[in-house]
C-alpha cells in the first residue's frame, strides 16, 4: 500500500553513508560544516558560519513510509516540502502545522531544524507537536535513530522534539516521521470590518466557543478567519458567528492564506524595513508601541511588525507584556543585532552544555542559533 | 502484594484475614488521593497506603517503635480510600488488627494512656458523660480554652412522639446523643409517626462499643454489643421492624456487629440479624412516601455528609434526594468527600489536624453562605458547630420545619 | 556515590539544618513504605525522605546533595508504573507531595500555574467553574500529579485527539543539579532555543526537579458520546480500529479490552460491560452537536464492517461516566482476580495489533501466565497486565521475561517499549534491545549535560553499555550477537 502513491517527481535516493564520511571528515578535521538544504531561509537566525565545507542535504530524498491509516509519514530530510505535501494531498491528507514555502526547493529537514509553523499553529499545533522520530549524524559521526512512527513514545530523551529549531546546530537530520492529519472536507475564510481591538476581542471571544477555526489573520482594518470542517460543521459555525457580526466570505482565500504562511502578501514586502516576529501569550491586548504597521496571526499570538524603532525597545515592549521578540528578516538594516532573544545565563548555560555535549567539536552550524551555540 | 506474614500470626484468623486483604493491594496509591491526613502532611506514612505497608511489616515481624503507631493513630478510619480503592482492599479492617498488634507490642506513654482512659471510661457511659458536661459547663471558665470550645450549648429536649401505629421500630439512644442533642432523636419520633411508625426507645440498651473498639478496647466493645442486643431482642422478637440509628458513626458499629460477634458462639446469630436490622433514618425514610414531610419554607443548606454514611454505611445521595424532594436547595460542595476531622475520639486526641480538617470544611460548607448546615451525625455536628454562628443541626429537624 | 555511613551522617546533618524534624524521614520504618512505588516488584531503602515545600528548601537540598554527590530521587504521587520513582540506596528520595498549591487559574489565558504536587484530576477540577480542563489523563489521575506527569511525559485516554503531556504544557520551572531555578518554555507559542521543555518533559527525573508547571487549558467540548462496541473475537476489534480512522475520523478516545480486563472493570465498576464479549472498544467522540452527530454515524458504521456483535450508546452524563469508570479503574480492579500484575505499556502501529495480540496470546501459553488486554487502541499503545503470583517461588521471574518478550515483540513490530509509562529502573534491559550503543552513548551524552555526576535519578531510564552486553549474551537475535563490540564479562 505504501510505495505505490509515491509520486514520480520524489526520487529515491539515500545518501546517508555520503553525508555520514562528510561529517566524520569534518569532525576529524575539526572543520566546521553548512549544513544546507534549499537555501529558502538562509536570511533567518544568524548568519552562516563562513566555510567551503557545504553539506548538502537536498539530494538526500524519497519517502520512506506511508501508511495514511497510520496517520505517519516517514521521509528523506532533502524531500522537497512542495513534493511532500503534494503527495499528502493525493491522499486527502495535509501537515497540519502548514510550514512556510519560502521557496519551491524548501526541504522537510530545513523545516523542522528551523521549526517555523504557519497560520494553522495556533489551533492544530506546530512542527514540534507532530514530529514523532528522527534519524540523524551526531556529533560522534554515528548515525543514530529517535523516537519512531508510533505517537507514543517515552523510551529516552526526546531528542525529536529538541532537533526542531535548533538550526542545524545538533546534528544533520536525515529521515524523520511526522504525524499528517486528514484534510479538512472544506474549507472557507470569511473577511469582517474591525480595529485591531476588536478583532482581539472576536479571537477572544471565540476561543471557547467550540468554533472550527483553522487560521485568523488581522490586517489594516481588516480580519480574516478561515474555517475547515465538514458541511454541517461549518454552516453551523456560519450560523452562530452572523449572530455574533456580519461579514463577507473571503474570495480567493486559498491564494490569501498561501501569501500569509510563505510572506508574499503585501504587509511582508517592505524590503526598507526590519521584520519582528512578537510571540505573545495569547490574551495579550493591542500593544500601544506598535500602532503602526502590522499584521496579526493566530488570535494575536504572532504578530508581525515592520519598523524601525531601536532593538532594545522592541524587545523591552514585548518582554513586559510576557513575550519574545525575534528579528525575523532583515539583520542588513541592523547589522549586529542578534536576532533571537536572550536568554537567561542559567538558561543559556544549560544550552551551551548541551551544544559542547552533542556537538563537541563545534562543527555543526556553528553559531547559527547564539554566538556559541 | 507479596507478603510474608509471621507465621504465628498468619495462624490465627487475624492472620489469614490480614494476609487476604494485604494480596489484594496492588499498590497503585490511588488511595493517598482522598485521604485527609495524606493531603494535609504528604507522607507516605501519613496515608492508606504506606499504613498499609506499615501494617504489613508489623505482621512480617518487623521491629516497629512508637513511630509506627503514632502514623496509624492518626488515621481517621474515614474510610474515604475503601470507597476510592479499585481493588477493593478493606482498609479498616486491617488497620484494626495492625493497632492491634502495635498496642499489644508498644507502650504508650503516661499522658496518652491517661487521656485514652478517661474517654474511655466517660464517653460510652451516659451518666457519666452527663455528669462531666455539666461540671464542665458550670466551671467551664476554670478550663484550658482548646476544651472550652468542646463544650456544646445544652439543647432542649423536645417532645417524643406518643403516637401509637401497628409499625414499630426501635431507635439506638447511645451515648454522647442523648446528652449533647437530646433534641434528635425526638424529632426522628415525631418524622416517623407521620410516616405511621411508632418510635421505641429501650432505656436499657447503651453506647454501641464504637469508642472502645476504635480505642483497641475488643473485649469492652463486645461486652457492650451483647448487653444492647440483650436489651433490644424481645423487642425484636415481638415485631419491631428496624433498628434505626440518627448517629452514623453508631449507625455502621452497628452494621459491623455481624462481623465482630461471627466467633461468638452464643451472639454470633442475634448479631448477624441485628446487623440486618440496623438502617439508618434516610434508608427508613427514603422507602417510605415522604411527600407529607415537604417543607412550607424551604431554605439554602450545605449538607455534611458524614464519612461513616458515606464511605462506611456507603449511603450516598440518599438525604440529598429526600432533602431535595422535601424543598430544599442544596449548595454544591468542593470535597465533600473529605472527612471533617471529628471522627469519634480523634478530635480530642489528635487536635491539630482534627481541628485544619475541620476549618477546611467550614470554609467549603460556608462558601455559599447556606441558612443551616446539617448533617447526620452528633460528632460531626458539634465539631463543626464549634467553628461557626451558622446554626449546625441533624438533617431530620428539617423534615419537621413546616 | 558514597554510601558510607559517614556520607550519610555528612548529608544528615546538612538536611537537618534544611528541614523541620517531622519533615525529613530518616528512621527505618518510615522509610520503608518509600522503598518502591507504583511498582512494587522493585525495592530499595533510601537513606532519607525528605520533603520540602518551598524552592528554597529544594535548592539547598540539592545543593547540598550536590556538594556530597549524593544521588537524588524525585517522588511525586508514587504512582508510576516502571519503577522510576525507585530509592536510590546511597541516596535520599525527594518527595514533592507537599507542593501542591494551584498557583494561578488565569482563564482568559487558558493556561493555570501549578505546583508539580498537585493531582491530575486536581487540575480539572480547579478549571471546571470556567468551562475549561486539563487534556491529558492518565489512569491515574485522582492520584498522579503533574509534577510526575511532566517527567514521563504522561498520556491517557485522551491523547489520540488531545495530545500527551508535552502538548499540554507551556512551560514549566526547574532546579537544576546545581541549585539553579531555571524556566523552560515561556507563556508564547515559541520561546527562543533549543525546546529544553520538550527534552525536560518525559525525562524521568533525570535532567532537574519540576518545581512549577504552566499548563493549557481547553474549553470543554461541547458534547461528548461514549460507544461501546462488543466483538466476538480480538482480531475484529483490533481491525476495527484502522477502519474507524480511515474514515477521517480521529475520536476523543478509543479504548480497547479483552475478556479477562472486562470481567475484572466490570466486578469493580459495575459499568455495565459484557461480561461475555471477547473485546470491547470504547469510542469517545466530542465535538459541536451537529458534528458529533455526524461522527457517530460515520463511526456506527465503521463498527458495524467491523463485525461488531453489539453496539451501545451512553445516553445520559452519568451513563458517560460509568463507561469509563471501568476503564479507568481496570489497571488495580485486575488485583481482584490476580494477587500481582505486571503492566507492559509497549507501542505499535495501529495496523499490527491483531497481529500482535495473537503473539501474546502464544507467549501467554507458552509461560503459564494469564494476560489480560487493556489499552489505548487508537494510538496503538498496548497495556497487557501479566497476571502472576509473587507468592510463588519463581513466578515474578516469570513474569519479568514474558513481559520482555512483548516488549521486543512490540520493537519488532516497528514500535516502542513504553508509550507512557517510562523507561524507569524496569525497561532498562529492553532500552538496550531498542536502542543501539551509539544511540545509548548519545543519551549519556544529554544526561551528562545537564548532570555531570549523575546524582539525578542515577540508574535509570538509560542503561550502561556494559549492562546491555550482559543483556545481549541473553537475547541473541538471528543468530547475530548484538553489541559485539563491547567488552563482555
Amino acid at each position: 500500500m505504501a510505495l505505490n502513491i509515491t509520486p514520480s517527481s520524489i526520487v529515491d535516493r539515500d545518501i546517508s553513508i555520503e553525508l555520514q564520511q562528510q561529517v566524520q571528515s569534518s569532525i576529524d578535521l575539526r572543520s566546521p560544516l553548512l549544513i544546507r538544504g534549499g537555501d529558502s531561509k538562509l536570511f533567518y537566525g544568524r548568519d552562516p558560519v563562513e566555510t567551503s565545507n557545504i553539506l548538502e542535504l537536498k539530494n538526500h530524498t524519497g519517502i520512506i513510509n506511508y501508511d495514511p491509516t497510520e496517520l505517519v509519514v516517514t521521509v528523506r530530510a532533502g524531500t522537497r516540502l512542495l513534493d511532500l505535501e503534494l503527495l499528502l494531498e493525493k491522499n486527502q491528507q495535509i501537515l497540519s502545522f502548514e510550514p512556510p514555502m519560502f521557496n519551491q526547493q524548501s526541504t522537510i529537514g530545513g523545516v523542522v531544524a528551523a521549526g517555523i509553523s504557519g497560520p494553522r499553529r495556533a489551533f492544530s499545533g506546530s512542527i514540534r507537536d507532530a514530529i514523532l522520530g528522527v534519524e540523524m549524524i551526531n556529533g560522534d559521526g554515528k548515525i543514530v535513530k529517535f523516537g519512531g512512527e508510533v505517537m507514543k513514545n517515552v523510551a529516552g530523551y526526546d531528542m525529536s522534539r529538541l532537533m526542531v529549531r535548533s538550526m542545524g546546530t545538533l546534528g544533520v537530520i536525515l529521515n524523520l516521521s511526522l504525524r499528517v492529519m486528514p484534510k479538512p472536507e472544506k474549507e472557507i475564510s470569511l473577511i469582517l470590518d474591525a480595529t485591531q481591538g476588536e478583532g482581539l476581542a472576536y479571537c477572544k471571544q471565540w476561543r471557547t466557543q467550540h468554533l472550527p477555526l483553522s487560521a485568523t489573520s488581522w490586517y489594516r482594518g481588516k480580519l480574516y478567519l478561515r474555517l475547515s470542517g465538514s458541511d454541517i460543521t461549518i454552516d453551523a459555525a456560519l450560523k452562530k458567528l452572523s449572530q455574533q457580526m456580519s461579514f463577507e466570505f473571503l474570495e480567493d482565500d486559498i491564494f490569501f492564506w498561501q501569501s500569509i504562511r510563505n510572506q508574499q502578501h503585501a504587509f511582508f514586502n517592505k524590503v526598507s524595513k526590519p521584520l519582528w516576529r512578537l510571540s505573545l501569550p495569547i490574551n495579550t491586548p493591542v500593544m500601544a508601541r506598535f500602532e503602526g504597521d502590522l499584521l496579526l496571526e493566530g488570535g494575536g499570538t504572532q504578530r508581525w511588525v515592520s519598523n524601525n524603532a531601536a532593538e532594545k525597545i522592541i524587545r523591552a515592549v514585548v518582554g513586559r507584556h510576557g513575550g519574545y521578540a525575534t528579528l525575523f528578516n532583515g539583520q542588513k538594516h541592523l547589522p549586529g543585532v542578534a536576532p533571537f532573544p536572550i536568554l537567561a545565563p542559567e538558561l543559556h548555560k544549560l544550552q551551551k552544555n548541551l551544544k559542547r555535549k552533542l556537538d563537541p567539536q563545534n562543527i555543526f552550524n556553528p553559531g547559527r542559533l547564539y554566538r556559541d551555540i | 502484594m507479596k507478603t510474608n506474614l509471621l507465621d504465628s500470626i498468619k495462624q490465627t484468623k487475624d492472620g489469614q484475614l490480614a494476609d487476604s486483604i494485604l494480596r489484594k493491594c496492588v499498590h497503585c496509591g490511588f488511595c493517598n488521593a482522598t485521604c485527609p491526613t495524606y493531603q494535609i502532611l504528604g507522607d507516605e506514612n501519613e496515608g492508606p497506603r504506606g499504613r498499609i505497608y506499615l501494617i504489613k511489616q508489623v505482621l512480617e515481624g518487623a521491629e516497629v517503635s512508637n513511630a509506627t503507631r503514632d502514623h496509624l493513630d492518626r488515621c481517621l478510619t474515614c474510610r474515604n480510600c475503601e470507597t476510592t480503592c479499585p481493588s477493593g482492599v478493606q482498609y479498616a479492617s486491617l488497620l484494626e488488627i495492625g493497632k492491634k498488634h502495635i498496642e499489644e507490642s508498644t507502650e504508650r506513654p503516661f499522658k496518652e494512656h491517661f487521656v485514652r482512659d478517661a474517654l474511655l471510661n466517660t464517653l460510652p457511659y451516659r451518666r457519666r458523660f452527663k455528669f462531666f458536661l455539666r461540671v464542665g459547663r458550670s466551671f467551664s471558665l476554670f478550663l484550658p480554652k482548646a476544651l472550652r470550645s468542646k463544650i456544646p450549648a445544652k439543647v432542649a429536649k423536645g417532645k417524643w412522639s406518643r403516637a401509637q401505629h401497628s409499625r414499630r421500630m426501635l431507635v439506638l439512644d447511645g451515648c454522647v446523643q442523648p446528652v449533647l442533642s437530646p433534641d434528635i432523636n425526638s424529632a426522628t419520633s415525631r418524622v416517623l409517626d407521620k410516616l405511621g411508625i411508632t418510635l421505641v426507645n429501650i432505656k436499657k440498651a447503651g453506647c454501641c462499643g464504637a469508642v472502645s473498639q476504635h480505642l483497641n478496647k475488643e473485649k469492652d466493645a463486645q461486652t457492650m454489643m451483647k448487653h444492647n442486643i440483650d436489651a433490644w431482642w424481645p423487642e425484636i422478637e415481638a415485631g419491631a421492624e428496624a433498628i434505626v440509628t440518627t448517629a452514623s458513626g453508631c449507625g455502621l458499629m452497628i452494621k459491623d456487629y455481624a462481623q465482630y460477634l461471627q466467633d461468638d458462639p452464643e451472639y454470633a446469630e442475634k448479631a448477624r440479624f441485628i446487623s440486618t436490622l440496623c438502617k439508618d433514618i434516610a434508608e427508613i425514610i427514603a422507602l417510605e412516601d415522604y411527600s407529607a414531610l415537604a417543607t412550607t419554607a424551604p431554605k439554602t443548606i450545605s449538607w455534611h455528609p458524614p464519612c461513616t454514611l458515606q464511605h462506611g454505611q456507603k449511603v450516598t445521595g440518599v438525604v440529598e434526594k429526600i432533602l431535595i424532594d422535601c424543598g430544599y436547595q442544596l449548595n454544591p460542595i468542593k470535597d465533600a468527600h473529605l472527612c471533617c476531622g471529628s471522627a469519634g475520639t480523634y478530635s480530642i486526641l489528635q487536635p491539630e489536624l482534627s481541628s485544619q480538617l475541620g476549618d477546611n470544611k467550614i470554609a467549603n460548607l460556608e462558601k455559599d453562605k447556606p441558612e443551616m448546615i446539617v448533617t447526620a451525625n452528633i460528632g460531626c455536628q458539634t465539631h463543626l458547630q464549634e467553628r461557626t454562628k451558622t446554626p449546625v443541626k441533624h438533617w431530620v429537624h428539617l423534615l419537621l420545619d413546616r | 556515590m558514597n554510601s558510607e555511613p559517614e556520607s550519610r551522617n555528612n548529608i544528615l546533618l546538612a538536611l537537618r539544618e534544611i528541614l523541620p524534624e517531622k519533615y525529613l524521614l530518616t528512621a527505618k520504618e518510615d522509610l520503608k513504605p518509600y522503598e518502591c512505588d507504583g511498582m512494587p516488584a522493585y525495592q530499595r531503602i533510601p537513606i532519607a525522605v525528605a520533603l520540602p515545600s518551598t524552592i528554597e528548601e529544594v535548592q539547598k537540598i540539592i545543593r547540598a546533595c550536590e556538594s556530597q554527590r549524593i544521588p537524588v530521587v524525585a517522588r511525586g504521587a508514587g504512582t508510576g508504573l516502571s519503577g522510576g520513582a525507585l530509592p536510590h540506596e546511597g541516596g535520599i528520595i525527594l518527595g514533592l507531595s507537599r507542593f501542591n498549591t494551584i498557583i494561578d487559574i488565569d482563564h482568559e489565558n487558558m493556561t493555570m500555574r501549578v505546583q508539580p504536587g498537585v493531582r491530575n484530576l486536581a487540575i480539572s477540577e480547579a478549571a471546571a467553574p470556567y468551562g475549561l480542563y486539563y487534556a491529558p489523563d492518565p489512569s491515574s489521575q485522582i492520584a498522579c500529579t503533574i509534577g510526575g506527569n511532566v517527567a514521563e511525559n504522561a498520556g491517557g485516554v485522551h491523547c489520540l485527539k488531545y495530545g500527551l503531556t508535552v502538548h499540554n504544557i507551556l512551560e514549566v520551572k526547574i532546579i537544576t543539579v546545581e541549585g539553579d531555578l531555571v524556566t523552560l518554555g515561556s507563556m508564547t507559542l515559541d520561546t527562543p532555543g533549543y525546546d529544553l521543555l520538550a527534552l525536560m518533559t518525559g525525562s524521568e527525573g533525570m535532567l532537574g526537579i519540576i518545581v512549577e508547571v504552566v499548563v493549557k487549558l481547553l474549553p470543554r467540548p461541547l458534547a461528548t458520546n461514549v460507544l461501546m462496541a462488543s466483538f466476538d473475537a480480538v482480531e475484529d476489534a483490533a481491525n476495527a480500529v484502522a477502519i474507524v480512522i480511515s474514515k477521517g475520523i480521529i475520536p476523543a478516545g478509543l479504548e480497547m479490552m479483552d475478556n479477562l480486563a472486562i470481567k475484572a472493570a466490570e466486578d469493580f465498576a459495575n459499568a455495565g460491560y459484557p461480561v461475555d464479549a471477547e473485546a470491547i472498544l470504547l469510542c469517545e467522540l466530542d465535538g459541536a452537536e451537529e458534528h458529533l452527530a455526524e461522527q457517530v454515524n460515520i463511526v456506527m458504521v465503521a463498527l458495524g464492517e467491523a463485525n461488531a456483535s453489539n453496539v451501545v450508546m451512553a445516553n445520559s452524563e452519568q451513563e458517560k461516566a460509568q463507561l469509563w469508570a471501568g476503564r479507568k479503574a481496570a489497571f488495580p480492579a485486575v488485583g481482584r482476580i490476580s494477587p500481582d500484575y505486571y503492566c507492559m505499556d509497549g507501542t505499535i502501529p495501529r495496523k499490527r495489533i491483531a497481529e500482535v495480540l495473537v503473539e501474546i496470546k502464544a507467549l501467554s501459553e507458552k509461560y503459564g501466565l494469564r494476560v489480560a488486554n487493556v489499552f489505548h487502541a487508537g494510538d496503538g499503545n498496548l497495556h497487557p497486565l501479566i497476571l502472576f503470583d509473587a507468592g510463588i517461588d519463581g513466578e515474578l521471574e516469570k513474569a519479568e521475561h514474558f513481559g520482555g518478550d512483548i516488549l521486543e515483540l512490540c520493537v519488532k513490530m516497528g514500535g516502542t517499549i513504553t508509550g507512557e509509562h517510562g523507561v524507569g529502573f524496569e525497561k532498562l534491559d529492553q532500552m538496550c534491545v531498542q536502542f543501539n550503543p551509539d544511540e545509548l552513548t548519545h543519551f549519556h551524552n544529554i544526561k551528562h549535560a545537564f548532570d555531570p555526576y549523575e546524582l539525578l535519578n542515577p540508574g535509570k531510564v538509560i542503561p550502561t553499555l556494559h549492562r546491555c552486553a550482559e543483556v545481549g549474551a541473553m537475547h541473541v537475535h538471528n543468530g547475530e550477537l548484538p553489541h559485539a563490540d563491547i567488552p563482555r564479562f
